[in-house]
C-alpha cells in the first residue's frame, strides 16, 4: 500500500549514538565477498597445485584475467548506471575485424583501420544506448538485438571480403609495429614474461575507480543505476550519461578487440559470443547488482580475477578443464549468495 | 543562503484558472493561487481535492492545459522539474525521492556537484552539507551516511537540506508531518520559522488544522478541482468555516437505496481485538449478512491495513477474525478464500489485475478449479460464465478477449467485482473501490457493490471520499490514527462530523 506509516518506528535520535564501525565500513564494501573468494580460491590452488605457486603461473592468470578484465570494468559501470549490454562481448571481434579488414582491404597504414574501428566501436556503443533511452525498451532485449546483428554482421563481412572465416594477417602492414607495442607487447620483471594488456587493465580500473569515487560523473552513475527517475528531477543527465556508459564500454570493446588482433595478427569471425556473459558475471562476483546504483570497478578486477584463476588453476592442478565453466558457476552462486548474507548482516547490526 | 530579498511586496508566485485534464478525469478545475515571499501559504481539501496535481504542476512534473502561473512578475512555464528548480520552486514529495546508495552528501548536491576541472570536491560538499543540517538544527546526521541507513524523519530533512543546497524560494511541502513524532514536528516547524524569516515563501500542505493554526499565515481551500476559498487568514478562520468550505460537492452522485435493516440478520465476519503493531490496535466490529460497514480515515491512518489484516495478507499481532463462526488462520490469504473472503485492493493495476490478460481469464482467476477439467482449462465454459457476469454487470465494452487494459477504469473495476461474483464470496472487502474510476460510472458501481449485499455478502470498504462511505454504507466506523473513534449508523451522521472525527485532536 502507498500509504505512509503513522509514526516513524526508528527515531531520528538514534543517529546520534549509531556510530558506523570501521569494521562495519569494511562489511559494507560491495567487493569484500569477491575480495574473500579470491583469496580462498588463491589459497586453495596454491594448496593443491605446485605448478600455480610460480610466478610464470602468476603471470598466466593476471593475463588471462586481464582479457575478461578490461571488458568487464565498462560492463560493471554500466550495469551500477543500471544497464546491460549483451552485444559486449562480439563488439571486441567488431573491431578487431573492422580494423584489420579496412586496412587491409584499403591499405592503408593499420593506424587509419585503427582509428576506424573506435568510431565503429563507439558509435555501436552510442546506437545501443541512444536507442535505450529513446524507446524505453530494456536494455537486455536491445542490446540482444545488436549483438545478433553483430555475429552476423562479423561473419558476413569477413567472408564477403576475404572469402574465408578469418581476416588476414596484417603483420607485415605499415604501422604494425608501434599498433602491437601498444596493444600487444610483453615486458619482464625478474625473468618473467608479463603481458602489457595487464597493465592497462590495471590503468583502466584504477581510471573508472577515480571517475567512480572522484567526480560527479561517479555520482550520476550510480544516481542513474540507483533510481533514475529522482535523479532526473533534480538535474542529472540521466541521457546523457548512461549513453555515455555505452560508448564507454564501446572503447573498451575497441581496445580489447586492438588487443585480440595484434596478439593473433588476425581475427576469427566467429570469437567473442558468450564473453558478454562472462563479464556479467565478473563484475556481479564483484558485487554489482543486477538492479543497478551499486558496485564497484574493483569489484569488476576480482571477479575478472576469480575468473583467470579458476580458468588457470585447474589446468595447474592437472584437471580437464572441461569443468572451468562449471567451477565458474560454483564460484558466481558462492559469490552473490555470500554478497547478499554479507549486506543484510552488516546493514542489520 | 543567498535568498534574494523581496522587491516589492507583491506576490511571488501566482496562479490563475490552471486546468488539468486527464483521461476521464478533470483534476484541476481553475485553480487560483497566490504565495507571498516569506509566508507560510496553506493548501486544504479533502483527497482528490486536486492538491497533488497542484503540486505537481507547480514542480514542472505536470503541465497544465490552461491558465497562467507568473513568478516574481513574469509569466513562466514550468516545462520541467529542471525549470522549476531553477526558478527557485522546491518540493519535497511525501514519498521522499532520495538515491538510495549515495550519501547524504552525494544525495543533497546530486545535479549540481561541487565540482572543480571536472574533480568533484567531496570534503567541499560535505562541509557545506554539515552547514545546511546544522541550519536545519540537525548536525547529528554524518554527511558521510548512506541516506538508505537513515530514519524516515531523518531523510526528510536531507530532502530540504537538498532544496536550500539550491538557490530556493518557494519550497512546497507535502504532509511533512505525516512522518513526524511531535518533537520532531516542532523542529520542522522551528525550520520553517527560519526560512519565512528569510523571505522564502512555504507551501504548506496537511490535514491537521492545528498544524495550520500553528504554522501557517494564509489558507486556500480546494474543491474539486477548484478553488473555493483563497487568502483565508490561518489563525482566525473557524474550523466550521474551513470544513464546510472543504465538503459539499457540486457533483452529487446517486447512491442506492438502503434496504431496511433486519435485526436477525446472521453475522458473517466477526472481527475481535484485532492489532497490527505499530499500525492499528484494538479493532473490532461485526458485519452482518447483506450489510455494508464503511471505514471512513485519512490516508495513513490504518484503514487500507485493517483489510489487509482481515485478508490474510498481513499477520495480525492479536486479535481474531472469523467467518461464519470459523474462525481463520492469521496471515493466510489462502485460508481467507477458502473461507469465502474477496478483496478488491486500492492498486488495482499493480495488485488487482493481469492487465494484459483476457477480461474472462482475469474473471474465472480465482475460480480455476471449477473450469479444469483433467488438467486442461475449459476455455469455452470460462467465457460462458465470463461472459454472462459481463452482460449483467453491463462492461462496456463487451467481449470478453479483449485485454484489461483496454477499459476504463470504471470497467476495470466491475471486472475485479466479477471474479468475486463468480466464487460466490462471502465478505467482501473493498479498498477504494472507486479510485480512477470516473464520476459517470461511479454510480454503477455503487448499485453494484450494494446488489451484491443484496445476494446475501457482507461488504467492508474503505474510501478516502467521506460522502461515498456515507452515502453507500449501512455502517460507518471512523479511523484515527489506528484506532477506531467511532461506530454508528451511517444515516446518523454527517460529512462534518466525520471530518472533525477525523481531523480534530490528532497527534500533533
Amino acid at each position: 500500500m502507498s500509504e505512509s506509516p503513522v509514526a516513524t518506528e526508528t527515531p531520528l535520535a538514534d543517529e546520534r549514538v549509531t556510530k558506523t564501525s570501521p569494521l562495519q565500513k569494511l562489511l559494507l564494501r560491495p567487493e569484500l565477498g569477491a575480495l574473500v573468494g579470491a583469496i580462498g580460491i588463491y589459497v586453495f590452488f596454491f594448496a593443491v597445485a605446485d605448478p600455480f605457486r610460480s610466478l610464470d603461473a602468476f603471470s598466466t592468470i593476471m593475463y588471462s584475467s586481464s582479457t575478461i578484465g578490461i571488458m568487464a570494468v565498462g560492463v560493471a559501470l554500466l550495469m551500477i548506471g543500471g544497464e546491460f549490454d549483451l552485444s559486449a562481448g562480439v563488439a571486441v571481434t567488431t573491431s578487431a575485424l573492422t580494423a584489420s579488414l579496412f586496412s587491409y582491404e584499403f591499405s592503408t597504414n593499420v593506424w587509419v583501420g585503427i582509428f576506424v574501428a573506435l568510431a565503429v566501436a563507439l558509435a555501436i556503443g552510442f546506437f545501443n544506448g541512444y536507442l535505450v533511452m529513446k524507446t524505453k525498451i530494456p536494455s537486455f532485449l536491445i542490446t540482444l538485438g545488436t549483438f545478433l546483428m553483430l555475429q552476423g554482421a562479423n561473419l558476413a563481412v569477413t567472408k564477403l571480403l576475404t572469402g574465408q572465416v578469418a581476416s588476414r594477417n596484417i603483420s607485415d602492414m605499415d604501422g604494425f609495429g608501434l599498433a602491437d607495442a601498444i596493444f600487444a607487447s610483453d615486458f619482464s620483471i625478474a625473468g618473467t614474461t608479463f603481458r602489457i594488456s595487464i597493465v592497462w587493465w590495471l590503468v583502466f580500473v584504477a581510471i573508472a575507480t577515480w571517475l567512480l569515487l572522484r567526480t560527479k560523473v561517479g555520482n550520476w552513475i550510480y544516481a542513474v543505476g540507483g533510481d533514475a527517475e529522482s535523479a532526473r528531477a533534480v538535474g542529472v543527465p540521466v541521457v546523457k550519461t548512461k549513453i555515455g556508459l555505452f560508448m564507454g564500454v564501446g572503447f573498451l570493446a575497441w581496445f580489447a578487440g586492438m588487443h585480440l588482433l595484434f596478439t593473433f595478427n588476425s581475427v576469427q569471425s566467429g570469437e567473442g559470443v558468450g564473453n558478454e556473459f562472462i563479464f556479467i558475471i565478473a563484475a556481479v562476483i564483484g558485487g554489482c547488482l543486477l538492479t543497478g546504483g551499486y558496485g564497484t570497478a574493483i569489484g569488476a578486477a576480482i571477479g575478472a580475477f576469480i575468473y583467470g584463476m579458476t580458468e588457470k588453476g585447474i589446468v595447474y592442478a592437472g584437471w580437464n578443464p572441461d569443468w572451468v565453466k562449471f567451477f565458474l558457476g560454483v564460484m558466481l552462486l558462492l559469490a552473490t549468495v555470500t554478497n547478499l548474507w554479507v549486506r543484510n548482516r552488516a546493514s542489520r547490526s | 543562503m543567498p535568498v534574494t530579498a523581496p522587491t516589492s511586496a507583491g506576490p511571488l508566485l501566482q496562479m490563475s484558472g490552471i486546468v488539468k485534464t486527464f483521461p476521464g478525469v478533470r483534476a484541476l478545475d481553475g485553480v487560483d493561487l497566490d504565495v507571498r515571499p516569506g509566508e507560510v501559504h496553506c493548501l486544504l481539501g479533502q483527497n482528490g481535492a486536486g492538491k497533488s496535481t497542484l503540486i505537481k504542476v507547480l514542480s514542472g512534473a505536470h503541465q497544465p492545459d490552461d491558465g497562467e502561473i507568473t513568478w516574481a512578475g513574469e509569466s513562466v512555464a514550468l516545462g520541467t522539474p529542471m525549470a522549476a528548480i531553477n526558478q527557485g520552486i522546491s518540493t519535497i514529495y511525501q514519498e521522499l525521492d532520495l538515491v538510495h546508495g549515495l550519501t547524504v552528501a552525494e544525495n543533497v548536491f546530486l545535479g549540481h556537484e561541487i565540482s572543480r576541472g571536472g574533480l568533484s570536491q567531496r570534503t567541499e560538499a560535505r562541509r557545506r552539507t554539515r552547514g545546511l543540517l546544522e541550519r536545519l538544527g540537525h548536525s547529528e546526521i554524518p554527511a558521510g551516511r548512506e541516506v538508505g541507513r537513515l530514519s524516515t524523519a531523518g531523510q526528510q530533512i536531507v530532502s530540504m537540506a537538498r532544496a536550500l543546497s539550491r538557490d530556493t524560494r518557494l519550497i512546497i511541502m507535502d504532509e511533512p508531518s505525516a512522518v513526524l513524532d511531535q518533537e520532531e514536528v516542532h523542529n520542522l516547524f522551528r525550520v520553517i520559522r527560519d526560512l519565512t524569516s528569510d523571505g522564502v515563501a512555504v507551501i504548506y500542505i496537511s490535514h491537521r488544522l492545528e498544524e495550520i493554526r500553528e504554522i501557517g499565515d494564509r489558507v486556500t481551500v480546494l474543491k474539486d478541482g477548484r478553488t473555493v476559498a483563497t487568502g483565508l487568514d490561518a489563525r482566525e478562520t473557524p474550523t466550521k468555516e474551513l470544513i464546510r468550505l472543504m465538503t459539499g460537492r457540486d457533483i452529487e452522485y446517486v447512491f442506492p437505496d438502503r434496504p431496511d435493516g433486519q435485526p436477525d440478520a446472521a453475522t458473517v465476519l466477526e472481527v475481535d481485538g484485532l492489532a497490527l503493531a505499530g499500525t492499528f490496535a484494538d479493532v473490532g466490529f461485526r458485519v452482518h449478512t447483506g450489510e455494508i460497514v464503511g471505514l471512513a480515515g485519512l490516508v495513513g491512518s490504518g484503514r487500507s491495513e485493517i483489510l489487509e489484516t482481515i485478508y490474510g495478507a498481513r499477520r495480525a499481532s492479536s486479535g481474531t477474525v472469523s467467518v461464519d463462526g470459523k474462525m481463520m488462520r492469521a496471515g493466510s490469504v489462502v485460508g481467507a478464500v477458502r473461507a469465502g473472503v474477496g478483496l478488491c485492493p486500492e492498486e488495482r493495476k499493480s495488485q488487482g489485475l493481469l492487465l494484459d490478460q483476457a477480461v474472462y481469464r482475469n474473471i474465472t482467476m480465482s475460480s480455476m478449479a471449477r473450469f479444469s477439467r483433467a488438467g486442461f482449462m475449459d476455455r469455452t465454459a470460462e467465457r460462458a460464465a465470463a461472459t454472462e457476469l459481463t452482460t449483467s454487470l453491463d462492461v462496456r465494452p463487451s467481449g470478453v478477449d479483449r485485454a484489461v487494459r483496454t477499459l476504463s477504469g470504471g470497467n476495470q473495476q466491475k471486472i475485479v467485482l466479477a471474479r468475486w461474483l463468480l466464487r460466490d464470496c462471502r465478505v467482501l472487502l473493498l479498498d477504494e473501490p472507486t479510485r480512477g474510476v470516473d464520476v459517470g460510472a461511479r454510480s454503477e458501481i455503487y448499485a453494484l457493490v450494494r446488489s451484491l449485499a443484496a445476494r446475501g455478502v457482507a461488504v467492508v470498504m474503505v474510501s478516502s471520499e467521506v460522502p461515498e462511505v456515507l452515502g453507500l454504507a449501512d455502517r460507518v466506523l471512523v479511523v484515527r490514527e489506528g484506532e477506531v473513534v467511532h461506530e454508528g449508523p451511517a444515516d446518523q451522521i454527517d460529512e462534518h462530523q466525520v471530518l472533525d472525527l477525523v481531523m480534530e485532536g490528532s497527534a500533533a
